[in-house]
């Protein structure tokens, strides 16, 4: 009996389809040193915000230089991983702005010193990555942790709170204003904060701890007292009173709860700034000076700006690192996007409608600026890492924290655990 | 082998049928309305979800809760439409997911009816093999995995996002267990007739199949439509990538634009839903017998 | 509907009954082989998965086994340490507790799940409901949402400080009930969450088995007396047993697993006693480079699904003797 036609019908369009698959993507090769000279680059970043400053400038590069950069938004969920598989199939962008520098492709990036010591550009020499006189990134902006209040609650209440970070409040005068407003108004919680493990510094410095810092032997070392102090008094706060433990133990979302305007105070960073002046409505909400006594804060690179070495297209990449940070083109760079400068001495004129949102830059901006130099060390330490090859994958803090707020360890063993568990990913 | 049914029975069924209505009543009530209260208790979160797709951002976490949006807005829907290149990335999602929702089908199909049908111990121990591919967490062979898909060429194309996700234990396993209820007289008859054994199973066995056929094209539109890691890794050229991608851009490191993530959620279950509605209604709507009909 | 099974339709017993032997006498005619023996055609049949099978998970699930035997961590060489990854995973008190704890969670979640999916499904499927048009999408619904959105309708819902429930609760003059801070709660939660998105899957599984069970074997229950239970129970659920066999098989399989919706709904906590295995293997192995442990880890995760799966196949068998 022959085999009926009818049902081998099938069979071609399955073959068809494996063909098309298979053609489809040998066909095609991003441009990476493609055709001669280099007339295109690609142009990595992740960002939640707009893309609009940067393809601004890519149209103005391509004007000037005649080379056309193609803006890709990466997401940020996997993209450090996307990186290094990239440079494992030899298909790395020709510029990135990416999270942090990997070993694995650190190796093949451009020195950017020309761009970095440039005395026009005035780029703050502290916050650039540099090995052996190489400069290997530049960052694109600074993010700092700060304080943020349920602005309605305090003119309710009729509580005051200071605006200029020279003349900051405490930790505990604040905590007592704080408490005082969610007595008089009837708000749930004095104060939600950020859970990780970034933002937990700033705690630590304003109460004098140093946290954890790097040994001379490349290790890091067992905290000071002011730290472990520190600590002790967070833990204390997380009482479902003052903060509610479920954002520290169990990842309640605080942004929400701050949100939903039952909590006087939002501990969080510059980066909501944009977030709140679109999506806060039912109150008002401003940024107020980071609690002392010492005034520090964390200061964080956002995105590191580096450029590969990619054959052809090494030359036209270094020369868009180069354009992106010219005075006049960072200046309109950061307005549009929102960035804290990592140039000093610009003048930058926000296109926030919102007042609260250019106060709380203009603060953010001052307080960098006052801070305590404790404030970069904590990704000046990661960065020094990396250099030697070696990097911490994932901060313990924020699982060992999350155990010591839930009783499950005293103190002394959270930190213990901290410190070894940073500790085991650096042999 | 045809059997008709002795042309009394309609009438004795008949009667019986009137003498049973009475009864038949109370079930039917109680019957739909356990049905509308469980589905009153799953619809519950989705339309919490639905509604506050169409809320404004400020309106997502206020305090009294609200469940309705008082100032209604797609404002979500559109920013996340024009977040991205939705069009392109729907098309390549498209590609991605019939195709290897194609692809599964055959495979699966052949496989689970081998797995069903045949004897031999390593058929046996080849279903096993299949068992254990579900048994290993995608992280750990996400590297290796890659290095094999680059050492075949198939990097930066849509192949590899589609052929490392054609062999599924589910699939294999759906089949299996639906030609196990296949009695093999079926078989044996195809067989002492002359057929050769895939023309048996083309002809005979895979039409049998269709609601299997159908259930599993739904289960791989959705997995391949959902895909997120892989395809971003594997994808290098941003006019190739998929939909998940796309959304995934507007959750930010730091914060999250819920308004626009929900949109965003909401736009793209929508095919699915379509498809779901298309081939669901075909299944039930079957009438089928695993029986030797001529 | 014909009952063309057997020659006359009888009441059948609890067990669904095979064909006849095949016939001895007639030898086959293509291909060498011994009666009832046959390699070629199972071979082709096989060959597009096996070939799958080799390529994209055999060839680096074996790579991922030679990891675990090294301290790789994703970069440079891989030293081998022998059984150093294992001997201090079998001595990490942390892996055994998200190891018992993802039994306990598998063990809620999936006999609530086999209840509901076989629930809805039957009623989708019976002729006593009215309305199934839309009870079909809602049912379907969950299973769409990805965990992130779950995650966030979930502790919206169930929120210690600011959740639905909590908010009824209070306002009816109870108090709060710690959903978070309560590891065994905030468990419970998971598990309803998991059921509810975990059903329409089985539930259409169900549906297609539902299906195939021929019509007669009903009506033959019904001329004889038996009511609705009874035929569930003798006809229907013997019917679909290879159906719930490999239902509750994928559904464990599925759960030990179990990552996303946790980590969107509690964060594995709180603290961490709601660490599950595969949030144990992250945070221990991928998230700390120490790509041998995790591979370690996953290897022993996978010795133990196997066993779990060999279990109930030899149970399966045996219940079918």
């Amino acid at each position: 009996m022959k085999i009926s036609p009818r049902s081998w019908r099938w069979l071609p369009v399955v073959v068809a389809t494996a063909v098309a698959l298979a053609a489809c993507g040998s066909g095609s090769d991003s441009g990476d040193s493609g055709s001669g000279g280099a007339k295109k680059i690609t142009f990595w970043l992740s960002t939640a915000a707009q893309i609009q400053g940067y393809t601004d400038l890519a149209k103005e590069f391509e004007a000037k230089e005649g080379v056309k950069v193609e803006v890709v938004n990466q997401p940020y969920d996997g993209y450090q991983d996307k990186l290094r598989q990239s440079a494992q199939a030899n298909s790395l962008p020709d510029v990135a702005s990416v999270p942090s520098l990997d070993s694995l492709w650190i190796n093949k990036l451009q020195d950017l010193s020309a761009t970095a010591n440039n005395e026009t550009n005035k780029i703050r020499k502290d916050l650039v990555t540099e090995q052996d006189g190489k400069v290997l990134a530049i960052p694109s902006d600074l993010t700092a942790a700060g304080l943020f209040i349920n602005k309605s609650l305090f003119t309710k209440a009729g509580v005051s709170f200071p605006t200029d970070p020279e003349k900051a409040w405490t930790w505990d005068e604040f905590l007592a204003a704080a408490s005082k407003v969610r007595t008089a108004t009837k708000a749930k919680y004095d104060l939600v904060y950020d859970n990780s493990p970034a933002r937990i510094r700033a705690f630590i410095y304003n109460n004098g701890g140093k946290g954890f810092q790097l040994g001379d032997d490349g290790k890091y070392q067992k905290p000071d007292d002011a730290t472990i102090a520190a600590l002790a008094k967070f833990k204390a706060m997380n009482d479902d009173k003052v903060m509610p433990k479920s954002v520290w133990t169990s990842g309640a979302d605080p942004n929400a709860l701050f949100k939903s305007g039952q909590v006087v105070a939002y501990f969080s960073g510059v980066w909501q700034v944009p977030d709140f002046a679109e999506g806060i409505t039912s109150f008002e909400w401003a940024s107020v000076p980071v609690p002392g006594p010492v005034q520090a804060t964390d200061i964080n690179l956002g995105g590191k700006v580096v450029a590969f070495d990619n054959g052809d297209a090494a030359a036209p990449a270094k020369k868009w690192v180069d354009f992106i940070f010219q005075k006049d083109n960072y200046t309109k760079l950061a307005q549009s996007n929102g960035y804290l400068s990592v140039e000093s001495g610009l003048t930058l004129a926000y296109p926030f409608k919102a007042k609260a949102a250019l106060d709380a830059f203009a603060l953010y901006n001052k307080s960098i600026e006052i801070a305590d130099p404790i404030s970069a060390s904590g990704q000046a330490a990661g960065t020094k890492l990396i250099l030697e090859g070696k990097a911490i994958q994932e901060d313990p803090t924020k699982a060992e924290m999350a155990k010591f707020i839930n009783g499950e360890q005293d103190v002394q063993k959270t930190v213990e655990n901290i410190v070894n568990g940073l500790n085991s990913q650096l042999s | 082998m045809a059997v008709t049914t002795a042309p009394q029975q309609p009438t004795a069924v008949r009667r019986r049928k009137k003498q049973g209505t009475t009864g038949e009543l109370p079930k039917k009530i109680g019957a739909s309305a356990i049905m509308w209260l469980l589905a009153a208790v799953y619809g519950f979160p989705v339309l919490w979800f639905l509604l506050s797709s169409l809320k404004p951002a400020g309106e997502l976490f206020s305090y009294p809760l609200t469940f309705f949006p008082k100032n209604p807005t797609i404002k979500g829907f559109t920013q996340a439409w024009t977040s991205f290149d939705v069009a392109k990335y729907f098309v390549n999602t498209l590609i991605v997911s019939v195709s290897a929702t194609v692809l599964t089908i055959v495979a699966s199909a052949a496989c689970g009816y081998a797995l069903a049908k045949y004897k031999n111990w390593w058929v046996k121990a080849f279903a096993l093999c299949i068992l254990a591919t579900t048994m290993l967490p995608g992280e750990v062979i996400l590297a290796p995995l890659f290095l094999v898909v680059r050492d075949l060429g198939m990097y930066n194309s849509l192949s590899a996002v589609v052929v490392p996700a054609v062999i599924t234990a589910t699939g294999t396993f759906m089949f299996r267990q639906f030609f196990l209820t296949v009695p093999n007289d079926l078989l044996e008859a195809a067989r002492i007739d002359g057929a050769s054994e895939l023309a048996t199973l083309f002809r005979i066995m895979l039409p049998l199949s269709r609601p299997i056929m159908l259930t599993l094209a739904i289960f791989s539109f959705q997995w391949r439509w959902n895909d997120y890691i892989w395809p971003l890794i594997v994808l290098n050229d941003p006019s190739k990538y998929t939909l998940q991608i796309g959304v995934a851009t507007i959750v930010g490191a730091e914060n999250v634009n819920w308004s626009v993530l929900l949109g965003a959620s909401v736009l793209s279950m929508i095919p699915l839903v379509a498809l779901y509605l298309v081939f669901q209604k075909y299944v039930m709507n079957a009438d089928i017998s695993a029986g030797l009909k001529d | 509907m014909v009952d063309s099974i057997h020659p006359t339709a009888k009441a059948p017993s609890g067990v669904v009954p095979r064909g006849p032997q095949p016939a001895r006498l007639r030898l086959p005619r293509w291909g060498k082989r011994r009666l009832n023996h046959y390699t070629a055609a199972p071979l082709v049949l096989i060959s597009i998965n096996l070939l799958l099978f080799v390529a994209f998970f055999a060839w680096p699930a074996v790579t991922g086994l030679l990891y675990s035997f090294t301290s790789y961590t994703g970069v440079g060489d891989a030293p081998y340490v022998g059984l150093d990854n294992y001997q201090r995973l079998l001595e990490d008190k942390a892996f055994y507790s998200a190891l018992t704890r993802t039994l306990v969670f598998t063990a809620g979640v999936v006999p609530l799940t086999i209840v509901l999916s076989l629930g809805t499904a039957v009623l989708l499927v019976t002729n006593y409901t009215k309305g199934k048009a839309v009870a079909r999408i809602i049912f379907f619904l969950p299973w769409l949402i990805s965990p992130i959105i779950a995650g966030v309708i979930w502790r919206w819902m169930f929120g210690e400080n600011f959740g639905l429930v909590n908010y009824v609760i209070t306002s009816l003059g109870g108090s709060e009930i710690a959903w978070q801070s309560n590891a065994n709660l905030s468990l419970i939660v998971v598990i309803v969450a998991a059921a509810w998105g975990g059903t329409a899957f089985n539930m259409l599984l169900f549906v297609a088995a539902l299906k195939n069970v021929p019509t007669a074997y009903y009506e033959a229950a019904a001329l004889d007396g038996a009511g609705s239970w009874a035929k569930f129970r003798h006809i229907t659920l013997p019917a679909i047993a290879p159906t719930t066999f490999i239902v509750v098989l994928l559904s464990v399989l599925g759960s030990m697993k179990e990552y996303a919706l946790v980590q969107a709904i509690n964060a594995g906590g709180p603290g961490t006693a709601n660490n599950l295995i595969v949030q144990y293997i992250f945070t221990k192995g991928f998230q700390r480079a120490q790509i041998g442990y995790a591979s370690a880890a996953s290897f022993v995760l996978l010795v133990v699904l196997m066993i779990i799966a060999l279990v109930h196949l030899w149970y399966n068998r045996r219940k079918e003797s």
